[in-house]
């Protein structure tokens, strides 16, 4: 059999086109598995927003034996927006026990920082919300990161095709960074906790108040590339009052007396998702990070103080997620959805 | 800096698809002497940018399964960057470009443009006044507006000051201004409610104050207080009249 040069031209694209595309198909979007082998995850409890909350917290980060000598620590609260009267950020006073906490623990510097979504007046949202007054009392350094010095990072995953991005010099150049989401659900993603909370570290600069590219690739699949490349080295969660029904920005109160601490994100984010009362596993960026990032399985979750307790009433969603709520959950399991 | 397809970065080193502050660049250059073709790329770039729900098979999402965000894609502005949907701030931004570079009542895609961008402005408007980032209503919750999207809003439509929704939106502002302290904010509330000729001893007086009591740390914030300091001198700093 001969065969001309036509077809072998044709046949080799055709080889060429099948292997991009199955490329496409069958690789992981991942790059490679970074998920430890236990993840640590304490439950503490915490009544109100209150002088003790810095013992509680410190007793919690001792269960760690974290060694923060001479590193630099950035805290990244979730500071969304100020509507009086609504939960919608991580509570300033639990922000500035945590300051003071990896102060105590050694680190060089500690600085608080967030490129707010949705208000381009950083300075009046810090005002309102009671964070400008807590971090000059204690004369911590906050960093507005819409309008940081920018680099240009390629992500560490594929779930969408950004392929980079540009991200604040101040997070890049931190040693050990703490995601402090306040613990809500989220009209959009389903909930909004360690992992959505990076969405905090895109600049508004470059991408807009709204971040709304993020929005047009997916939120659930951006939230994943971000975090495959901006690594989270320690969760503190606000779950004293979480929100719930219509979050991030106007939803109900929800007193949940919980503070998680964790050292694995993905871990984090399941543990509180069971403590809403939501099946993680049905949350897709929990879900996708669980394949390569951290734990959200119960075996792999190493509990340090409280067990896992599920309330009797799940935290309401929009009716877009009411399948994520585990009704008449069996304290523990994560599979009763 | 300006990019080759004609639109500026959002800083030096960006990417060079273009992003929102090509409005800017376009406004500041203004009575400058610049070479004309540098004007004329600039004006075809904002032109040709628009928000993504102009596309008809993200209209007709809009109208039919997503309904979650109550707003008319039929109006629509500019977006912060490209590909993605129009804002409040960066069409503000453009409406104050291209007003100063075409005269209104023209027949052209400008023209064409400008309308379009103030209907889309009215039609976000939040139920009580005021300008939210981009919509008034998501999930049925009507939106708290924000001082310096709704004050940028403002600015843009100076033209149309005797609307009603532009009336009760100043009214917003001037009540809003009384309870804020943060100079950006305050700053930009100056410059719309002068140039909509509304009084501003109110915020020039707590400007003064605020700028005495903190230390103003970024660029963008400092020249906004410059521009409001130069308003309340008289000056008409976005120059935009019929």
């Amino acid at each position: 059999m001969t065969v001309d040069r036509r077809t072998l031209l044709a046949g080799t694209a055709a080889v060429v086109a099948g292997a991009a595309l199955s490329r496409r198909f069958f690789q992981p979007p991942y790059h490679s598995i970074r998920r430890p082998a236990h993840s640590r995850v304490a439950i503490l409890r915490a009544s109100a927003y209150d002088a003790k909350l810095e013992e509680i917290l410190m007793q919690g980060l001792r269960l760690f034996g974290l060694d923060l000598s001479n590193r630099s620590v950035l805290l990244k609260p979730n500071l969304v927006d100020y509507i009086p009267g609504d939960v919608i950020n991580t509570h300033p006073l639990m922000v500035t026990a945590a300051v003071e906490c990896f102060q105590r623990l050694g680190a060089r510097r500690v600085v608080v920082a967030e490129g707010p979504g949705h208000q381009r007046d950083t300075h009046l949202l810090l005002s309102e919300s009671g964070y400008a007054e807590q971090l000059k009392e204690q004369n911590v350094l906050f960093v507005d990161l819409n309008r940081d010095e920018l680099k240009k990072v390629k992500l560490c995953s594929n779930y969408t095709d950004l392929g980079h991005m540009w991200l604040p010099r101040t997070v890049l150049g931190s040693d050990f960074i703490v995601s402090m989401p306040k613990m809500k659900t989220h009209h959009w993603s389903g909930v909004t906790l360690s992992l959505k909370n990076m969405f905090g570290v895109v600049p508004g600069a470059k991408y807009g108040w709204p971040k709304n590219i993020l929005h047009w690739k997916g939120i659930q699949h951006c939230v994943v590339d971000l975090c495959a490349t901006v690594p989270v080295h320690f969760v503190v969660a606000d779950g004293i009052v979480g929100m719930e029904g219509n979050g991030p920005l106007n939803g109900a109160a929800r007193l949940l007396g919980t503070i998680v601490l964790a050292d694995d994100p993905v871990a984090a984010d399941a543990t509180c998702a069971r403590l809403m009362g939501i099946n993680p596993d049905g949350v897709l960026h929990i879900h996708e990070t669980a394949k390569f990032l951290g734990n959200s399985s119960l075996e792999f979750i190493e509990q340090l103080a409280e067990a896992v307790q599920s309330p009797e009433t799940p935290f309401h969603v929009v009716p877009e997620f009411e399948h994520l709520r585990m009704h008449n959950p069996t304290p523990g399991s994560p599979h009763l959805g | 800096m300006q990019n080759p397809n004609g639109s500026w970065p959002a800083f030096e080193g960006d990417d060079r698809e273009g992003s929102w502050t090509t409005s800017l660049a376009l406004w500041a250059l203004q009575g400058r002497a610049v070479h004309a073709s540098v004007i004329d790329r600039g004006q075809r770039w904002l032109l040709q940018s628009k928000g993504r729900e102009s596309h008809w098979l993200w209209k007709w999402k809009f109208r039919t399964t997503d309904r979650h965000v109550r707003f008319d894609p039929d109006k629509f502005g500019w977006p912060w960057m490209p590909e993605t949907n129009s804002w409040v701030v960066p069409t503000s931004f453009s409406l104050l470009a291209l007003k100063q570079w075409f005269p209104p009542n023209g027949a052209s895609e400008a023209n064409f443009r400008i309308e379009l961008g103030v209907q889309m402005l009215l039609d976000r408007v939040c139920p009580g006044g005021g300008w939210n980032a981009g919509n008034g209503v998501v999930y049925g919750v009507p939106l708290a507006p924000h001082p310096d999207a709704t004050a940028i809003a403002l600015v843009a439509l100076v033209t149309q000051t005797l609307n009603p929704t532009v009336q009760q939106s100043l009214d917003w502002l001037e009540h809003a201004v009384l309870t804020r302290s943060a100079p950006w904010s305050l700053a930009w509330a100056l410059i719309a409610l002068q140039s909509h000729q509304r009084s501003i001893r109110e915020p020039h007086s707590r400007l003064l104050q605020s700028i005495e009591e903190s230390r103003i740390e970024d660029a963008a914030t400092l020249a906004v207080v410059a521009l409001a300091l130069k308003s309340a001198n008289g000056q008409d700093i976005f120059g935009v009249r019929e």
